[in-house]
């Protein structure tokens, strides 16, 4: 990789101001009382990467049967609350992944399933495959193993359905405070032109997590890019569906 | 009101013209003014004010048959090889003919504007528009045999006229129309004759005592005679080929006109001498030999497959305006088989039928017609997405799908329950799970025009589009609003209907304003629409008190299967949208009435050829030929020579 893209590094969390409505108690209650209703009812999305989906149709159907624990498969990240990312992925695959990941409505949870995920796994020294899941996207969960058992699949959702239900599952607000690094290291990979069609920075002022760490250096290569911004330009949109092509 | 009518007006004073009178005279000059001054671009609006003129002289016409007339006589009558021609108007012509002139109405506003200016010649549109209204004036007001022919033959040529506007193919479905009309027409004709030779006279009462006067077999001619005569127009299976093309190639106002009412004019005829003059029992006791059917059983059959059929043929359209028009002619069969049910219920279902379909198929087509003339194409496979850009468009086509649906809270609704109703309640179960199929087949197949056109992906070339202009959207607009508070207070459509019904005779529908109380269950529309709105505000308002956290992304922010959206990937599902439905009812098309079609055709065109051969060609030694033994044969065999 050349030097001119960023560097990949682990920065401490850049400390944000909490606004008001975070300290008030009624925001708090609420916000409790949401998160307890959310863990009672989950919808996974199965990113299947061609690895470790065989695991899934006992975890889900009789033997281990999730749905009596209010977990149930979706078929689009719209629907969905957890994205689970099963296995290896290759650089393609990962745009594929940050622009489901990003259509999903929030709240919602990332697992990564088997090492791959976590290190890399016996992939550890390809150069097509992404060693770290959660410097692209934030991922709540791991599970380690290659590969990882259904029982292992159903602890790791009982142990996120606390998490939430604590109010502990928080990546994706990590996800909108500290846009600016995650953008830095897929544009790492991806290269400058790399973007969805999803604007991060206005779901985030939406959703009231506009942070000190949303905006830098990497979002400015986006606003650069402007042009590729679909409501401001559609005659653009061949040009944006060429350059989509012409990339790994 | 009545005090108005016993205050005589100054026309009556001179005691020349009455209300009927009036309004054919303001027809007539207004068709020939029109052919004078059509190309001014007052014209149009000239003829919307008219138009409105003459719904007022009919709505004084109304009140006068409500308050109790039996007709509205004319002036105007011949005397033709002694017999007298002359034309009025009963509660049913007075019915259709609000129909008529009310479409006339929002027809002629539509092509009045930015629609009409883009137009090659609507001048003569606009002429020919009003020369459709007078002819269908002079049949609706018809008052003997000969003046409802007379009539029956004017609005053929006069739709005719307005069909071949389009041009191209236009004027091939139109050519279509006519040799459809014409036969129609002749076996129209020849049932008159019949009549005329039983009777020696051509008045409706005639008619009557002919029918007790023939022998059974006399009264099957009559019969299929008008049935097919009059169902040629209101394109009755197996007669239903022409009219979606000939309806659909018409320009869009003139288009939307001849949907809502022109076919209607053959359920008036069929109305009339079927139901009114022939009565149902006696149709009833034509029993059909070695079957349980009578004459009348069998066409509430026929109505009930021109209601299926036709609906799922509609379903495999690829053009908004082919889809409509092949609903029109499903539609015509929920009409002719409320009527044909003959209950007071199912009277006047059908009768409410033929004015809430009028309102929401001119809305629709009005609709599609804006469509067209931004984004240039009527194509579903070329359109999508257009919710965006043109809203309002976008309302009017909600509101007519539901009407043509049959969903509450619009006005379809409220006139197919009625037919369902009279039909369970009539003992015809089966012919009740046909009008279900078709209305499964209509809710298939309305959503297939909205997603197509307004939902999902939009093109690029469509990106600039704007809303259509005021002179269009609003006509169509109010179309819809009639058909949305007509859906809420059926009272007021069934007020209208009343006064065809009784003109037709027999029992009345007691309703109120919200719908119809009956021992077997009633409808209420007042409590339906309310509970209906009221859920949907009761929603609304909690999802606006708790801060309308709405967030709008774009078009190609949107899940592919992970892939990546841009303009020139097409991911609107359109093309072949039923294809399961498709494999099972595609052998539909290659059906046998295309084939019987184009049979005739090329058995007449054989014929044609060989007559022109026999006159053109010379084989002189031929004719001889044929003359010597044809004289030969004719002497041998009548043993002149010895």
């Amino acid at each position: 990789m050349s030097d001119k893209l960023p560097v990949i590094e682990d920065q401490p969390e850049i400390c944000r101001s909490v606004d008001a409505g975070e300290r008030s108690v009624w925001t708090r209650v609420m916000n409790r009382f949401a998160d307890h209703c959310r863990a009672r009812s989950l919808f996974v999305l199965h990113y299947c990467t061609g690895c470790g989906a065989i695991e899934l149709p006992p975890t889900i159907t009789s033997r281990f049967d999730m749905e009596r624990v209010g977990v149930s498969p979706m078929v689009t990240p719209r629907q969905a609350d957890i994205l689970l990312i099963t296995g290896y992925l290759s650089i393609k695959t990962l745009k594929r992944v940050i622009l489901s990941y990003e259509q999903m409505q929030s709240p919602k949870y990332v697992i990564g399933f088997g090492s791959c995920t976590i290190n890399g796994g016996m992939y550890w020294n390809s150069y097509a495959t992404v060693k770290r899941l959660d410097q692209y996207i934030p991922a709540d969960l791991f599970i380690a193993g290659c590969m990882p058992r259904p029982e292992a699949v159903q602890q790791v959702l009982l142990k996120l359905m606390e998490d939430i239900d604590a109010g502990k599952a928080n990546g994706w607000q990590d996800y909108y405070n500290n846009y600016d690094r995650y953008l830095g290291n897929q544009q790492a990979l991806f290269g400058e032109s790399w973007h969805t069609p999803t604007d991060v920075i206005a779901e985030a002022k939406h959703y009231g997590y506009l942070a000190d760490g949303t905006m830098g250096r990497h979002t400015d290569l986006l606003l650069k890019r402007a042009d590729y911004a679909l409501d401001r330009v559609p005659e653009d949109y061949p040009e944006r569906g060429k350059n989509e092509r012409r990339l790994p | 009101m009545s005090l108005l009518l016993r205050r005589r007006f100054f026309w009556e004073e001179i005691d020349l013209m009455s209300l009927l009178d009036i309004l054919l005279l303001v027809a007539a000059l207004l068709a020939s003014g029109l052919f004078v001054l059509g190309r001014g671009s007052f014209a149009g609006w000239l003829a919307t004010v008219v138009y409105g003129l003459m719904l007022a002289v009919l709505a004084i016409a109304g009140l006068a048959l409500d308050s109790g007339v039996a007709f509205i006589p004319s002036a105007m009558s011949f005397e033709i090889l002694g017999r007298n021609l002359g034309w009025r108007l009963d509660g049913l012509g007075w019915f259709f003919a609000l129909l008529t002139v009310g479409a006339a109405f929002f027809a002629s506003w539509y092509g009045s504007g930015e629609w009409g200016r883009k137009q090659k010649r609507m001048g003569l549109q606009h002429a020919l528009l009003a020369l459709n209204v007078l002819a269908m004036l002079l049949l609706l007001s018809s008052g003997d045999l000969l003046s409802l022919f007379i009539g029956w033959e004017l609005v053929s040529w006069a739709a005719f006229a307005i069909m071949t506007q389009g041009g191209g193919p236009a004027v091939a479905a139109a050519y279509r129309y006519m040799i459809y009309a014409l036969a129609g027409a002749m076996a129209v004709f020849a049932a008159i004759m019949l009549v005329q030779n039983v009777t020696g006279g051509l008045g409706f009462a005639d008619l009557q005592t002919a029918i007790s006067a023939m022998s059974t077999a006399q009264v099957w001619v009559l019969f299929i005679l008008f049935a097919a005569g009059f169902g040629v127009k209101m394109a009755l299976m197996p007669f239903h080929l022409w009219q979606a093309p000939a309806y659909s190639e018409t320009p869009g106002a003139s288009s939307a006109f001849l949907n809502a009412v022109s076919a209607r004019m053959g359920l008036f005829a069929l109305i009339l001498v079927l139901v009114k003059l022939t009565g149902l029992e006696a149709l009833g006791s034509l029993a059909i030999p070695f079957t349980f059917m009578s004459a009348k059983s069998a066409l509430m059959w026929v109505a009930a497959i021109t209601m299926v059929v036709p609906t799922f043929i509609a379903l495999m359209q690829t053009d908004a305006r082919m889809l409509l028009t092949w609903h029109g002619i499903g539609q015509g069969g929920y009409m002719l088989l409320g009527v044909l049910v003959g209950t007071s219920l199912g009277t006047a279902g059908g009768l409410m039928h033929v004015f809430n379909y009028a309102t929401y198929q001119a809305a629709l087509f009005l609709a599609v017609t804006a469509v067209i003339h931004r984004a240039g194409t009527s194509d579903l496979d070329e359109l999508g997405g257009l919710i965006t850009r043109m809203p309002w468009t976008y309302v009017t086509l909600l509101m007519g799908i539901i009407g043509l649906a049959g969903l509450p809270p619009m006005n379809g609704f409220v006139s197919k329950w009625m037919i369902y109703k009279s039909l369970l309640d009539g003992g015809q179960p089966l012919l009740l799970i046909m009008a279900f199929a078709a209305t499964l087949g209509t809710i298939l197949s309305v959503y297939k025009l909205i997603h197509n056109i307004f939902l999902g992906q939009l093109r690029r070339e469509h990106q600039h589009l704007k809303e259509a202009p005021v002179s269009m959207v609003l006509p169509m607009l109010i179309l819809a609003g009639i058909g949305f508070v007509t859906g809420f207070m059926p009272g007021l459509a069934l007020n209208i209907t009343d006064i065809a019904q009784r003109a037709i005779g027999g029992d009345m529908l007691p309703h109120h304003l919200g719908g119809v109380t009956l021992a077997t269950g009633s409808l209420n529309m007042l409590w339906v629409v309310g509970v209906l709105i009221g859920a949907i505000g009761a929603g609304a308002l909690i999802f606006y008190l708790l801060g309308n956290r709405r967030y709008e992304v774009h078009q190609f922010d949107n899940y592919a299967g992970g892939h990546f959206l841009s303009a020139d990937i097409r991911y609107h599902f359109s093309h072949e949208f039923y294809p399961g439905l498709a494999r099972v009812i595609g052998p539909w098309y290659r059906g046998s009435i295309v084939r019987a079609e184009q049979g005739i055709g090329i058995l007449v065109n054989v014929a044609g050829d060989l007559w022109q051969a026999v006159f053109r060609v010379a084989y002189t030694p031929l004719y001889m030929l044929l003359v010597v033994v044809l004289g030969l044969v004719f002497t041998g065999s009548w043993g002149i020579v010895p």
